[in-house]
């Protein structure tokens, strides 16, 4: 007999009110690390552009267009190098729920400003001389088994095409990858020349633009250029770096998990606050037989090192189960979701928060019963009869 | 073992407060209890039996005056020193036992051991030598749920004795059980103190305890008798 099986027995003496409240922080834990992933996804999107480029769009709002000689008046404007643009699509595969980020763009300097797109020579080539020609990441490639040469028909939730229909049929012409295997490989691509003689309506324009500056030049004097341009034009536009883009679109989905953090937060002190109160409970039941220990010789900290480890013993196993089943299901889920929000995973960290949590919880629900057992006196509570 | 753990308590002052009135419970009290010697604490409720039992095992301190054991005054001993000093030299014994229940007979035994160097070979050992004098060595792997009244009390005596201590304390440990399964608690005390040398202190208000007692105290008249020879001193 140790005090290591004396909290094992004692961890199991109700074995009901046990696995209720373990199963209690096993919600928790399972919301803390779903959560976690979904975060994840978030932070990769965000982290993975270029700051030292730019995106320009009509001030008003993403959705207005902007003229297509936009981009001549910006590459002729000083520390500018290069200039590319771009439109949304928003397209699917069969049925809308195969969403897919379909990109018109200008296919004779896009991918020489987003060089991160690796693709083989031949075929780029082959796809600038193809006006319907996609290119098309490598995880598309091999979710649908397309190949070059594959005829793919993409319908649009937006842009109608000349006869009237909403389904554009495209030609894959190229296969790009990414130097490490994210989110970006779902990614379609096509020519904005074949988009904008091809749309019922809004033609000669674009979505937004592009701008590479040059080594020497300023940053923000550059996005102050820009604006100032059209800033007494029909078409205003704002400028902003790549990243600030980037969080600012995803700050939808950011503000999304700000409020399932809160969530979170307060489910998870709510069970943190039930575990404790199980634990003193659990103490008061007990006093007699601490008082007795402490009879015995056992010292106040010997007790309370054994309330800590049942407290750990509790949310420790709760929190493995719990982070083990989210783990699970966001495998799969994140395979499901790849197309909307990709790169759902867990950083390796997150355990190490996990495992910090556990024992700043346990430690937490300790507080309240090592009190106890400090003003525990034991000839009283073991009677004072005579 | 020690032989010479005389208890003793000089001019013992002890009170608590109870609400706003204060209960003085002991005032300038005197005891000497030789090494060997089993003593029964007797008389009315109220007059302090179980404190003064408290106090000679450090559970509680006094107000004011000595409690000394052997050479060791351990009234102002620091708590951490007195729960050590306490695993090493008293054993208790309650009227209610106080068994764990997640612990079979020879856990409960082995609890205190916990508390020493011995390994877990060793404790086992002196577990199942404690059971065996206490006659429950065949009841080793049961769980208190599963043993009598009297048979719990045995295994509470087994685990008073296991780490030897010199002393036991006994608090109305047959306060609970029928006169038959008393006297074999009884008993079993008295073999104790005349087999082995334990100094046994027990309260109770079984008049059959005073047959296996070296001596008696009945407090009332021992209060009385020492505050009369108090006057007779002022006088």
């Amino acid at each position: 007999m140790n005090l290591l099986v004396l909290v094992w027995r004692n961890s199991f003496r109700k074995k009901v009110r046990f696995w209720l409240t373990c199963t209690s922080v096993m919600v928790a834990f399972f919301l803390l690390t779903t959560l976690s992933g979904v975060d994840q996804a978030l932070t990769a999107n965000v982290s993975s552009s270029n700051q030292y480029r730019l995106m320009t769009s009509h001030k008003i709002s993403m959705t207005q267009s902007l003229p297509i000689n936009t981009q001549q008046k910006i590459a002729a404007l000083p520390g500018v190098k290069k200039v590319s643009f771009a439109s949304w699509f928003g397209g699917y595969f069969q049925n809308e729920k195969n969403q897919l980020p379909v990109t018109a763009v200008d296919h004779h300097h896009y991918f020489n400003l987003f060089d991160e797109y690796i693709i083989p020579g031949e075929q780029l080539a082959q796809w600038k001389k193809t006006r319907t020609g996609i290119v098309i990441g490598q995880g598309l490639a091999d979710k649908y088994g397309w190949k070059i040469g594959d005829t793919v028909p993409l319908s649009s939730s937006i842009w109608m095409n000349k006869s009237g229909s909403f389904n554009w049929s495209f030609t894959v012409s190229a296969i790009y990858q990414t130097a490490q295997h994210s989110s970006a490989d779902n990614k379609v691509f096509f020519q904005h020349a074949y988009f904008d003689k091809g749309r019922a309506y809004a033609n000669d324009s674009l979505g937004w633009l592009s701008t590479e500056i040059t080594e020497n030049a300023n940053v923000d004097d550059v996005i102050t250029a820009i604006d100032l341009l059209f800033s007494h034009t029909n078409n205003p536009t704002r400028t902003t770096t790549e990243q600030v883009f980037i969080k600012e679109q995803a700050q939808q989905f950011v503000d999304m998990a700000m409020v399932i953090n809160l969530v979170v937060v307060a489910v998870f002190s709510t069970l943190l606050l039930i575990v404790c109160n199980t634990m003193i409970q659990t103490i008061r039941e007990r006093n007699n037989e601490s008082a007795m220990m402490k009879a015995l010789g056992f010292s106040a900290t010997r007790l309370i090192q054994g309330i800590y480890l049942e407290a750990l013993l509790l949310i420790g196993l709760g929190a493995l189960v719990g982070s083990i089943l989210a783990s699970l299901s966001l495998a799969l889920v994140g395979q499901s979701f790849n197309d909307f929000l990709p790169g759902i995973s867990i950083k390796p960290s997150h355990y190490l928060t996990v495992f910090a949590w556990v024992n700043i919880a346990a430690a937490f629900c300790t507080v309240f019963p090592a009190v106890a057992i400090k003003q525990l006196v034991i000839s009283k509570t073991l009677g004072d009869k005579a | 073992m020690k032989n010479s753990d005389n208890i003793i308590l000089k001019n013992i002052n002890k009170s608590y407060q109870k609400g706003k009135n204060t209960v003085v419970v002991h005032r300038d009290f005197n005891l000497t209890i030789e090494s060997g010697e089993f003593v029964t604490l007797m008389g009315p409720s109220g007059l302090g039996k179980s404190t003064l039992l408290h106090l000679m095992g450090g559970l509680d301190q006094p107000t004011s005056g000595e409690v000394i054991i052997g050479t060791q005054r351990i009234d102002d001993l620091k708590q951490a020193s007195l729960t050590q000093w306490r695993a090493e030299n008293i054993g208790f014994v309650f009227q209610s036992h106080h068994l764990l229940p997640v612990l079979s007979a020879q856990g409960n035994v082995e609890l205190p051991l916990a508390l020493t160097s011995l390994n877990k070979k060793q404790r086992q050992e002196h577990a199942s030598y404690a059971l065996e004098l206490v006659g429950m060595s065949d009841r080793a792997s049961h769980f208190p749920k599963e043993l009598s009244g009297g048979q719990e009390q045995r295994v509470a005596i087994a685990r008073a004795i296991v780490s030897d201590p010199h002393i036991l304390l006994c608090d109305e440990p047959t306060g609970n059980l029928d006169r038959q399964t008393a006297n074999e608690i009884l008993a079993l005390l008295d073999q104790l103190n005349r087999d082995f040398g334990k100094t046994i202190v027990m309260v109770t208000h079984d008049k059959k305890a005073a047959n296996y007692a070296s001596r008696v105290i009945n407090l009332e008249s021992y209060i009385g008798e020492a505050h009369n020879c108090h006057m007779g001193e002022n006088r």
